[in-house]
């Protein structure tokens, strides 16, 4: 009974998002059908892609808030260079990539410049990268994407509603476990977000890692800001607005601290899907949207109050053995 | 005169160690009264059991001649007792008047007196001779000023005794002065002055008493015309030496080490060098350069001039990296906030340090690492039921030696111990001391930082005492004496 309970807990992400799936197909005999569940996955790949990347910045210990601008921003550049200036698909996909690593970077080189976290600078740019992306977009949608394009996110595979983007999302989820456990790349980050000053000392270049996340966070922010604006068929200022949130609570949900230096990629996709599949069960019970919000501010508390209480009752049992020692 | 502070019969006791026994102690009204002892001789429990910051076991402490078997810190200030420590007590945000006045109520419930609180610490200010615009913000103040502000803070709370806790080991030596004549002023209004200092000059500059500690033990107090810098050198080491040290016989070797007139963040300049196979201590007081010296050698602090050699080659480190891969390793002070990372696993921390040399392509080869953390654990005798247990979950002395199989494991052969046995129980600090020197004997050279006198002339073969950024001395093992240590680490 107690390993049941250390299971739960330890994929608590897993677990609810099984509940969840019972309950909606209780209520909806649609819920439980091939075809919804791989509407919902592929809704959601680009959130899952998107996340990988934030993962790397969380689990070092730091955070953004401008990646849904940064996303919205890179979207409306690469739907004008595929539709107004036609550029070649391989070269969009290489210039959005490229863009959006140079964002990701400029936080992290801010940060360094300015000695504040990257959570800050983010503040700052997430209204910078708002107002361009208006600016750029002339506060219209662009559309009119080339069909290789529109491929990325929307193209079938096998005839069947697994899609193109799901793919690339079971890859890239495939190789980021990869790096974040086999490499010492990977061990780096959790170095960074466990103890920074250890990680210091043990003769980790701090700064130059932190560049290294952002990079790779920067790429995978571009690919799933590709996704999206393939899948959308277009792109607007506001299309990824609210992707920060949604990969934030997942991830958080999923088991990366708050705090850096924890934090698995399967948890991670289990957030993800889990916040998705509320949105998606909220929308099927005809839940106002505004409500909408409320909940999933909601559920955000829950977990990192969650997150808090786990590390409090760790940080108590340490100092109870303590005393008995 | 009358006693206005007296302790009797104080007793205290943490797990394992007695930190107070019997201890009674009186202060007069008006004199500025010193307390000296060595680490460990239970200055700060004093303090704590003065101010009510904790319980004593039993005894009572009287002040102006109430006594008190329960004191908390709220009836302790009421009773005039008030504390300066190493860390200030402010808020930075705020401005000198509102620090001063941090938690009395002045004017309504709503507002607070701010023309009141100005005028009056103006007055305190005054008082002290100091000039410090009470509106400045704390924060922008020099960490001296900034004590001035935490003496003016308890004049402002009513202070009748004044307990200093190494006041002058946070502010330059020219501002010193300043403090002791605002000190001396103090006791000129009558009030009581407790100062606690490593520093035996400043002792005799300013004290009327002395009274020294030993072991938590109360030894005796002087007026200061009556005893000379020996003397009460002599006192505070009347210590037996009781834990035995585990002997060892080798040879040192040719040096590996040389630093020649190095020096970085403040006044230093040190010269020394380390021999293979020798354990190098370093003795001086907190603040005489030694753990800045330990973390510009391991290239975590870069020098501001000087030299560094490895075996004879001059070396500058960017990074820890390089003095990594040049062989010097550092296991740090704080063993929990830089020496390992508590959340993981001993399996994970053992070859943190050594995981280029075993990736290929960047891909870490685990059984390597495995193999690793294996070797280290068990050449440590790291007690563990697991390598996958937690480091959070390790005893002290078991994540020290986590620490120290992190340093190893990274090829290195310069160790440097900063403090190894710091909050270590008394059975793990034998098996820290049994590896230090199995290290030495398999010809790794180790340069140990320690502010325990025993552990400091049981372990090295050779001691070089730092004071105030230089090398004040240099002792051969048959010039061992802890007399000597103190005076050199006092630049006497």
């Amino acid at each position: 009974m107690k390993r049941f309970f250390d299971f739960c807990r330890r994929n608590l992400a897993w677990v609810l998002l099984a509940v969840c799936c019972l309950i909606f197909s209780l209520f909806s005999e649609n819920f439980f059908t091939v075809r919804n569940i791989l509407n919902i996955l592929n809704q959601n790949a680009y959130v899952m892609i998107a996340a990988f990347g934030i993962s790397f910045i969380m689990m070092s210990g730091e955070m953004d808030l401008s990646i849904g601008y940064m996303m919205s921003m890179t979207g409306v550049l690469s739907a004008i260079m595929s539709s107004r200036l036609g550029l070649p698909l391989p070269l969009v996909i290489a210039l959005t990539i490229a863009l959006t690593v140079f964002m990701s970077i400029l936080n992290t080189l801010i940060s360094h410049m300015l000695g504040i976290t990257r959570m800050f600078v983010s503040f700052g740019t997430m209204t910078v990268y708002q107002g361009l992306s208006f600016i750029i977009s002339q506060s219209k949608t662009i559309s009119g994407l080339s069909a290789g394009y529109k491929y990325i996110g929307q193209g079938a595979l096998f005839g069947s509603g697994f899609t193109f983007a799901l793919l690339l999302t079971i890859v890239l989820g495939v190789a980021v476990s990869f790096v974040l456990n086999k490499t010492y790349f990977g061990r780096y980050v959790f170095a960074l977000g466990g103890n920074p000053d250890a990680a210091r000392l043990a003769g980790i270049n701090v700064r130059k890692i932190q560049i290294y996340i952002a990079g790779v966070a920067g790429a995978f922010l571009g690919i799933a800001s590709l996704v999206l604006t393939a899948r959308v068929g277009s792109a607007a200022a506001t299309t990824a607005m609210g992707t920060e949130f949604t990969v934030i609570s997942g991830l958080l949900l999923g088991g990366v601290s708050i705090r850096g230096g924890e934090g698995k990629i399967n948890g991670c996709i289990a957030g993800i899907l889990l916040i998705g599949l509320l949105g998606n069960g909220m929308q099927m019970a005809g839940m106002n949207v505004y409500w909408q919000f409320v909940a999933k501010g909601a559920i955000m508390l829950a977990t990192i109050g969650f997150d808090t209480y786990q590390m409090q009752r760790r940080t108590a049992q340490l100092n109870a053995r303590k005393e008995s020692a | 005169m009358a006693a206005i502070l007296e302790l009797k019969g104080i007793r205290k006791e943490y797990p394992g160690v007695v930190a107070l026994d019997d201890f009674s102690i009186s202060f007069e009204e008006g004199e500025i009264h010193s307390i000296m002892g060595e680490n460990g001789a239970g200055k700060s429990t004093m303090i704590k059991i003065i101010t009510g910051a904790i319980p004593a076991d039993c005894g009572k402490v009287i002040i102006n001649g109430r006594a008190f078997e329960k004191l908390n810190p709220a009836i302790s200030k009421e009773n005039g007792i008030g504390a300066i420590y190493q860390e200030f007590n402010m808020i930075p945000s705020l401005s000198v008047a509102e620090n001063i006045f941090l938690g009395d109520k002045t004017g309504n419930a709503i507002m607070p007196d701010f023309k009141f609180m100005h005028r009056r610490a103006g007055e305190i200010m005054n008082e002290l001779g100091v000039n410090i615009d009470s509106r400045r913000m704390v924060g922008e103040l020099t960490t001296a000023q900034q004590q001035l502000v935490e003496i003016a803070k308890a004049i402002g709370k009513k202070c009748r005794v004044l307990i200093m806790d190494e006041p002058s080991a946070s502010i330059a030596m020219a501002e010193v002065e300043n403090m002791f004549r605002i000190v001396r002023q103090l006791k000129a209004s009558g009030v009581t002055v407790i100062y606690i200092s490593h520093r035996i000059d400043e002792v005799f500059q300013i004290s009327d008493r002395v009274s020294v500690m030993r072991d938590g033990r109360y030894i005796a107090t002087k007026p200061i015309r009556d005893v000379t810098k020996k003397e009460l050198i002599a006192m505070m080491v009347g210590r037996e030496l009781t834990e035995s040290f585990p002997g060892r016989s080798a040879p040192a070797g040719e040096p590996v080490l040389e630093v020649e007139n190095l020096s970085g963040n403040g006044d230093f300049h040190i010269s020394l060098e380390l021999r293979k196979g020798e354990i190098l201590g370093l003795g001086g007081l907190v603040g005489a350069g030694r753990t800045e010296l330990a973390k510009m050698l391991a290239g975590d602090i870069r020098p501001s001039s000087g030299e560094i050699r490895v075996n004879g080659r001059s070396v500058r480190f960017r990074d820890s990296s390089q003095a990594i891969e040049a062989g010097i390793g550092l296991v740090p002070e704080d063993r929990k906030l830089e020496g390992v990372f508590l959340n993981y696993t001993i399996e994970w921390n053992i070859p943190v340090m050594s995981l280029k040399s075993i990736s290929k392509f960047g891909v870490i080869d685990f059984a390597k690492a495995k193999a690793l953390a294996e070797e280290y654990s068990k050449r440590l005798m790291i007690k563990t039921p697991s390598l996958r247990q937690l480091v959070r979950n390790l005893s002290g002395g078991n994540q020290q030696k986590v620490a120290v199989a992190k340093v190893l494991a990274a090829k290195t052969n310069i160790i440097i111990f900063d403090e190894p046995t710091r909050g270590i129980d008394v059975g793990a600090k034998q098996e820290i001391y049994r590896l230090m020197n199995e290290l030495a004997e398999q010809g790794m050279s180790i340069m140990m930082i320690s502010s325990e006198m025993e552990e400091l002339l049981g372990m090295s073969d050779r001691i070089v005492v730092l004071h105030e950024g230089r090398v004040s001395g240099e002792l051969k093992k048959e010039e061992f004496s802890q007399e000597r240590v103190l005076e050199l680490s006092s630049g006497i």
